[in-house]
């Protein structure tokens, strides 16, 4: 653990230094290759005049509003294709057709239905990530060992029961799986909805970086969307997937 | 049940006489039980032996067992054993007439042809026979898992319409939850029944007591735990439930010698002491023998009961102990008679 900390660390600082070094040369103009230290300043403008903070809460919330509407319906329709063959057989195939589709085809029919309006981009979000969910719950549901329903059928368990204490939590590896894909596709989405349509958010702190020449702070909100997806993605979905191996006993002894 | 005319027995005139002495195999009891069976209600049946543990031992037990009223008297190194037939205990179980098919690609398949049978309270009855005699499916039956192509099963005197927690299955790979611990698996069941948790967790403890499992691997994983330990615990899901008919799918099958050894051990005492009605399916001739009260042996193509052993060991019975050996040699011929499926045999016996 130690060994890898000192590695990144040496890593990155070496990573920069050479990053500083090229750009010390002035082979390339500043406004095209900037320096770190250039880029390290124009994060300490962002959020001293409050446009990081303002577009980083922007986004957060439409992608939260998003993915849990995504992670709903993903849920409700990959437990329904999961379980009843006939849907599976019809419903199933959108999915699997819609999940090909880049979220950003969405989108145009977003602009036109809901106009230049939050409604667009989240929709943009959620039709980015619900395939994605709804094929992680549904194939969870379908590779539940039957005998854990047989076990559970003969010690008195039906209906909702069956859902709730069985099936969800025997395909929760497979959901987790799903809801972190979703996650990135989310993520994806809301990047690519909000460069195209601008309004407050990262994607148009990246625009507005274009429009002023100013590739300083076009790196440093690249960072910002980077590390944001690593956070979510390491410090929830690490963490549920870590916890869900070790007891069901998955971790490579 | 009937009242029982004990004059009758003490008058010593039998309605039916039949001479052991002769019958050597089948085995005295299966004969006694099959005669009963033609007699009406309090006739006398006089069973002659020259077998001194038949006479003295396993005779007794049989008609305890059954409730049947019962006399021995000895004459120069010959037991006359005066057997009057009343109606026997309550029936925990009933099949009627059932069969079961399976459509398979080139047509209809049948798995159980015509099944009749009858299961006391408190009797422990085994199932024996190669893969595919359809000893499972009528597991499943019973169980609820699967319903019949045709006939009745009546458990509890109630017809049998789906699965319910008064009749429990253990299964062969223990299917315990992987995402409960030890404790949650057990109270499984309970929490369905919306017992409260204290009570729960007591019934849970004290349950993993009595099957063996020590206290520090109450909080354990599933994973953590080894293939004989799985099978305990899920033993103890299965009793904390109180099932009145406890249904066991070849649950020792995929154990080694040892362990299957010491859980065919627990699993007598656990019975003489609850005296639940279970009903043991296994490949195991030997296992059928030292588990069972009665041993049915199924036979395939079409899938039906070939014959019907009542065991009358003492217990807790072991391997290796010689009047098991004998009936485990019987019936595993009789089975190998049967001409199928000899290899799966020759491994039940080994």
């Amino acid at each position: 653990m130690k060994r890898k900390i000192i590695l990144l660390t040496v890593f990155y600082l070496l990573l920069i230094a050479i990053w500083q070094g090229v750009a010390a040369l002035k082979i390339w103009p500043p406004y095209l290759f900037p320096s770190p230290l250039g880029v390290f300043d124009s994060f300490v403008a962002g959020f001293q005049d409050n446009s990081f903070t303002v577009g980083i809460l922007a986004s957060m919330k439409r992608v939260l509003i998003g993915y849990f509407l995504s992670v709903v319906g993903g849920v409700l329709i990959g437990l329904a294709i999961g379980r009843v063959k006939v849907l599976d057989e019809t419903v199933g195939t959108i999915v699997l057709g819609f999940q090909a589709l880049p979220s950003i085809c969405w989108l145009p029919i977003a602009l036109l239905w809901f106009g230049l309006s939050e409604s667009a981009i989240i929709l943009v979000v959620v039709l980015g990530s619900l395939f994605a969910v709804t094929i992680g719950v549904d194939s969870g549901v379908k590779n539940v060992p039957p005998i854990y329903l047989r076990a559970a059928r003969t010690m008195g368990a039906h209906g909702l029961d069956l859902y709730t204490k069985v099936i969800i939590p025997a395909a929760m590896p497979s959901i987790i799986s799903g809801l972190k894909q979703g996650w990135s596709f989310a993520w994806r989405a809301l990047m690519a909805g909000e460069l195209l349509y601008v309004s407050i958010g990262l994607g148009h702190l990246l625009t507005m970086g274009r429009e002023l020449n100013d590739i300083s702070q076009i790196i440093a909100v690249m960072i910002i969307i980077i590390i944001i997806g690593i956070a979510v993605d390491r410090l929830i979905f690490k963490k549920l997937e870590d916890r869900i191996r070790e007891r069901w006993g998955l971790l490579n002894a | 049940m009937k009242t029982v005319n004990p004059k009758k027995l003490d008058s010593l005139k039998p309605e039916k006489v039949i001479d052991l002495r002769q019958a050597i195999c089948p085995h005295p009891l299966n004969v006694i039980r099959d005669t009963l069976r033609e007699l009406e209600e309090n006739d006398v049946l006089l069973a002659v032996s020259d077998h001194e543990p038949t006479a003295l031992e396993n005779a007794p037990r049989f008609c305890e067992r059954r409730g049947y009223p019962f006399r021995t008297v000895e004459q120069e190194g010959v037991w006359n054993i005066f057997i009057q037939k009343v109606e026997e205990k309550e029936a925990r179980l009933k099949v009627e007439n059932v069969s079961k098919s399976f459509s398979a690609r080139d047509g209809k398949v049948s798995a159980l042809n015509d099944i009749n049978l009858t299961i006391r309270d408190g009797e422990f009855v085994t199932i024996v026979g190669s893969s595919g005699c359809g000893k499972s499916t009528l597991l499943n039956l019973i169980a609820g898992l699967e319903k019949p192509t045709s006939g009745q099963i009546l458990a509890n005197g109630k017809r049998v319409e789906g699965p319910g927690s008064d009749r429990v299955v253990v299964f062969q790979e223990g299917a315990l939850f992987p995402w409960l611990t030890v404790t949650e698996n057990v109270e499984f069941g309970l929490k369905l029944r919306k017992v409260a948790p204290k009570i729960r967790k007591e019934l849970a403890r004290d349950y993993l007591t009595l099957v063996g499992i020590k206290e520090n691997f109450h909080n354990s994983c599933v994973h953590e735990l080894s293939g004989g330990m799985k099978q305990r615990v899920a033993l103890a899901r299965a009793l904390v439930m109180e099932p009145a008919i406890l249904l066991m799918d070849e649950p020792f099958a995929a154990l080694d010698i040892q362990t299957r050894e010491s859980l065919q051990d627990e699993l007598q005492r656990i019975w003489v002491e609850s005296h639940k009605t279970i009903i043991f399916v296994t490949h195991n001739v030997e296992e059928a023998v030292i588990l069972g009260d009665r041993v049915l042996v199924f036979t395939k193509n079409p899938g039906r009961i070939k014959s019907e052993h009542e065991i009358e060991i003492e217990r807790p019975r072991k391997p290796g102990h010689p009047e098991v050996f004998l009936y485990t040699k019987w019936i595993t011929d009789e089975i190998r008679d049967d001409g199928d499926a000899v290899d799966e045999v020759q491994e039940a016996a080994g």
